[in-house]
């Protein structure tokens, strides 16, 4: 077909008029102004680390808090682990190729129990219909007989007198021995009317693998390719570039460690031997990228007292008695943690 | 349980930050910090955090 074509409505592809009897090729098409998307298709996955490519906590196994970069369990009264899978080479149950899965393994099972990345941000998706896909499968034991969710969690923060935290819940999901994909549909709700807390800590949960009931039976699941984005249409996963992934992750947390270092950046004063009060001895390391909050720092040396550790966003800086800077100390090992 | 930290032996401010002894972290005391959050609640709760250290001796000669 020659010349220019102006669609009013929608399109239903179909050959010779015949809907479903073949394939539409388009081809030099132009979209006009108004086929611009309704939402942003680059970064349309707000899930970081949803293809669980960043661990920087090691490979697990892990029994509390947060494991794979950004997830944290909320297994409050369960006993579980949770490690880092790796898929086979040349694998095709999952799509696009990802390296690496989630292993979530219950040992005590508990209503509590899911695992959940928190997105800074309370407003995020505020009024507006969101997609969640993620592939899942049932790997061993006995899974939960009330059944297994997954849900958003709208947390107003601290400060000020926040709103009350706000639910929206899936419909159960039915899983097997192989990989599938699920999809949910939910309609966040409006913050309108809503009061956010003063002190920056308001975040959209996305739990997964909730258990319902309190069954206490053992069971593992895998999981892969977490992805939360506008709309209804659940699209291919979005693999974004590794050092993106990282540095969005790095805003929440990271580790400094000296190994692969010749020299150490040692501990120095700032104050000439004898000039008053010379007690003094510090080092300073910026963060890779401005962190959320300023994090809180575990720190370790290869010699002397550490005096305190003191952190921005931006910065942290070690400080040790000017006494000991002739050991030639140096901070060896750091984490820097600004998780919601 | 936390610890302060010692006065700035410079400046004499009390430091911006609290001891958390059970892992050695510091916590900043910046309110989007869930740490710090959560050491808020323990002061609530009637809590009171552990005097900081006695200063060290320097084995330089300040003057």
């Amino acid at each position: 077909m020659a010349g220019q074509l102006k669609v009013g409505g929608n399109i239903i592809a179909s050959h010779s008029g015949v809907e479903g009897a073949g394939e539409v090729t388009l081809q030099n098409v132009t979209l006009g102004d108004s086929a611009v998307p309704s939402h942003s298709m680059n970064f349309r996955n707000k899930i970081i680390n949803g293809n669980f490519d960043i661990w920087q906590r090691g490979d697990g196994p892990f029994t509390t808090g947060y494991s794979a970069d950004r997830w944290v369990d909320q297994g409050s009264g369960a006993t579980l682990s949770m490690s880092k899978g790796t898929f086979t080479n040349g694998q095709t149950d999952v799509p696009g190729n990802p390296k690496y899965y989630m292993q979530w393994s219950i040992t005590t099972g508990n209503d509590n129990s899911r695992i959940t990345q928190r997105i800074e941000g309370v407003q995020t998706f505020s009024g507006e219909t969101v997609t969640l896909s993620y592939w899942a499968r049932h790997v061993s034991g006995t899974l939960p007989s009330g059944g297994i969710k997954a849900n958003l969690r709208q947390e107003f923060g601290t400060g000020g007198t926040p709103s009350s935290t706000v639910y929206v819940n899936s419909d159960n999901i039915s899983l097997t021995s192989n990989w599938q994909k699920f999809t949910t549909t939910f309609n966040v709700p409006s913050i309108s009317g809503k009061t956010i807390g003063t002190d920056g800590n308001d975040y959209l949960g996305v739990s997964l693998l909730w258990q319902l009931g309190n069954d206490t039976t053992a069971y593992s699941i895998d999981i892969a390719q977490v992805q939360l984005e506008e709309g209804t249409v659940p699209t291919p996963f979005e693999h974004r570039p590794y050092g993106t992934e990282l540095a969005l992750c790095q805003r929440y947390f990271y580790i400094f460690d000296s190994t692969g270092l010749d020299d150490l950046l040692y501990f120095r004063s700032p104050y000439a031997t004898g000039t008053p009060p010379n007690t003094t001895a510090s080092v300073a390391h910026f963060h890779p990228v401005t962190m959320r909050a300023s994090p809180d720092i575990i720190a370790t040396v290869n010699g002397g007292t550490i005096n305190r550790k003191t952190s921005s966003n931006k910065v942290v800086v070690f400080q040790m008695a000017s006494t000991n800077i002739n050991g030639a100390y140096a901070v060896t090992s750091y984490t820097a943690n600004a998780e919601l | 349980m936390y610890k302060k930290y010692k006065k700035h032996e410079i400046t004499g401010e009390e430091i911006k930050a609290i001891h958390r002894i059970v892992d050695d972290a510091s916590i900043p005391f910046d309110p989007a910090n869930t740490s710090y959050q959560e050491y808020l609640a323990w002061l609530a709760e009637g809590n009171e955090p552990l005097p900081p250290d006695e200063p060290e001796q320097s084995e330089e000669p300040n003057a």
